[in-house]
């Protein structure tokens, strides 16, 4: 599996950005690499509007299974994301970047 | 930290004077934040003293060079909004019409054209009357809010509560369902939409619901004005019951809320009586999610 997480850091102990459109990074986890990859979305600040639309894109090139962030995404977005099939789950939005994968893993998080 | 965001769809539905009475009622302990940037009225209310105030830049503006312009026209035969009419013999950007798009200036033969960032506001953070911080934004003539802005005054709001210590950030949303609504639910930990009892205001309240409903986001229902129409009052408790949506408050009809809005007061400060009482217990629920 491979997992993204919308995150306001590049550690484990860092942050989750509760927003899909706006998140500052990537926080891309490897089930079976172990391999963490990081991009750094900070610069969607600079769109005045269809930022979720825009990070969506960029989500699509790397071909994740698994979605985890804290709420969204919005309707466009949405779209795009249940086209690529990916898993989404919300409510992390106030955890750390570990607590998050582990409530994941434990079943805490909600699908949507 | 939790961000309580009230929407409400429909304007005239009471959500400032109700967003401002939470934030007279929250007292010091929150910070606020008006993201309704095209219509912003909070600061009417707050008396906010624009302690730090900044330039906002936002969407792009094309420019023609005279120096430059060969007079093709060119420019102006791809212009899809004519933006681009002749004055004077000249070529000319007329600054409301342009959207931004830059297919003129990737057509100009001679790159005479420039696409530059706009100064479309200022966005402020204040000390208001409740002796405690609010970010709050203020758009130039034809200037339109964005999901960018109210990202910003968002962030900003966020970040003086994380320093204050304080655990509750208010967002006065903005109305509608577009992107500068998306992007105030886009981060929120509760929403409370604010309705009234009539075809618009049902209209608008479920369509509001459907994009907070994508976000997952918990919701709460205040329905304003209820006694004015108490057959649809009835009509959106059922909507609510449907959608698992917590029912908060019904609020009556008051003349006061106009009252005490021309005084420059929210209805809490400005009324003792019931209204205040519902307002109270609606904010101590609200503050408990």
């Amino acid at each position: 599996m491979k997992i993204l997480l919308t995150t306001k850091g590049t550690e484990w102990d860092s942050k989750m950005d509760p927003r899909f459109g706006r998140t500052e990074f990537f926080f891309i986890y490897d089930e079976e690499t172990e391999k963490i990859d990081i991009y750094d979305n900070r610069s969607i600040a600079n769109e005045a509007h269809g930022a979720g639309p825009k990070t969506a894109q960029i989500m699509s090139e790397y071909n994740i299974n698994v979605l985890i962030t804290g709420n969204g995404p919005g309707g466009n977005a949405g779209a795009v994301v249940s086209q690529m099939g990916i898993k989404v789950f919300v409510g992390a939005g106030e955890m750390t970047v570990k607590e998050a994968f582990d409530a994941y893993k434990n079943g805490d998080l909600r699908e949507t | 930290m939790k961000e309580i965001v009230i929407i409400s769809g429909k304007g005239g539905t009471g959500k400032t004077s109700i967003t401002a009475s939470f934030a007279y009622l929250g007292g010091k302990n929150i910070v606020v934040a008006d993201c309704d940037v095209d219509a912003a009225d909070m600061h009417l209310l707050m008396q906010p003293d624009l302690e730090i105030s900044e330039d906002f830049y936002s969407g792009l503006l094309a420019e023609i060079d005279q120096e430059k312009c060969i007079k093709c026209g060119k420019c102006a035969e791809v212009c899809r909004w004519d933006a681009i009419p002749v004055i004077d013999n000249k070529y000319v950007v007329q600054p409301l019409d342009c959207e931004g798009c830059g297919y003129c200036a990737l057509v100009c033969p001679t790159d005479a054209i420039s696409m530059n960032e706009q100064n479309v506001g200022k966005w402020f953070i204040s000390n208001i009357k409740t002796k405690t911080k609010m970010v709050h934004a203020k758009l130039g003539v034809g200037a339109d809010n964005s999901g960018k802005l109210v990202a910003k005054v968002k962030n900003e709001a966020k970040a003086l509560a994380e320093k204050g210590g304080k655990n509750i950030v208010i967002v006065d949303g903005s109305p509608g369902v577009g992107c500068p609504v998306v992007s105030s639910l886009s981060g929120a930990s509760y929403v409370v939409l604010v309705t009234e009892p009539s075809v618009s205001g049902i209209h608008d309240l479920k369509r509001v619901y459907e994009l907070v409903k994508k976000f997952g986001i918990k919701a709460g229902c205040i329905i304003n004005k209820a006694d004015i129409n108490n057959n649809k009052t009835n009509r959106i408790k059922q909507f609510l019951e449907d959608e698992k949506i917590d029912f908060i408050a019904s609020i009556p009809y008051d003349e006061n809320f106009t009252k005490a809005m021309t005084m420059g007061k929210t209805i809490v400060e400005f009324n003792d009586g019931k209204i205040k009482q519902i307002l109270e217990k609606s904010w101590e629920k609200i503050k408990k999610i």
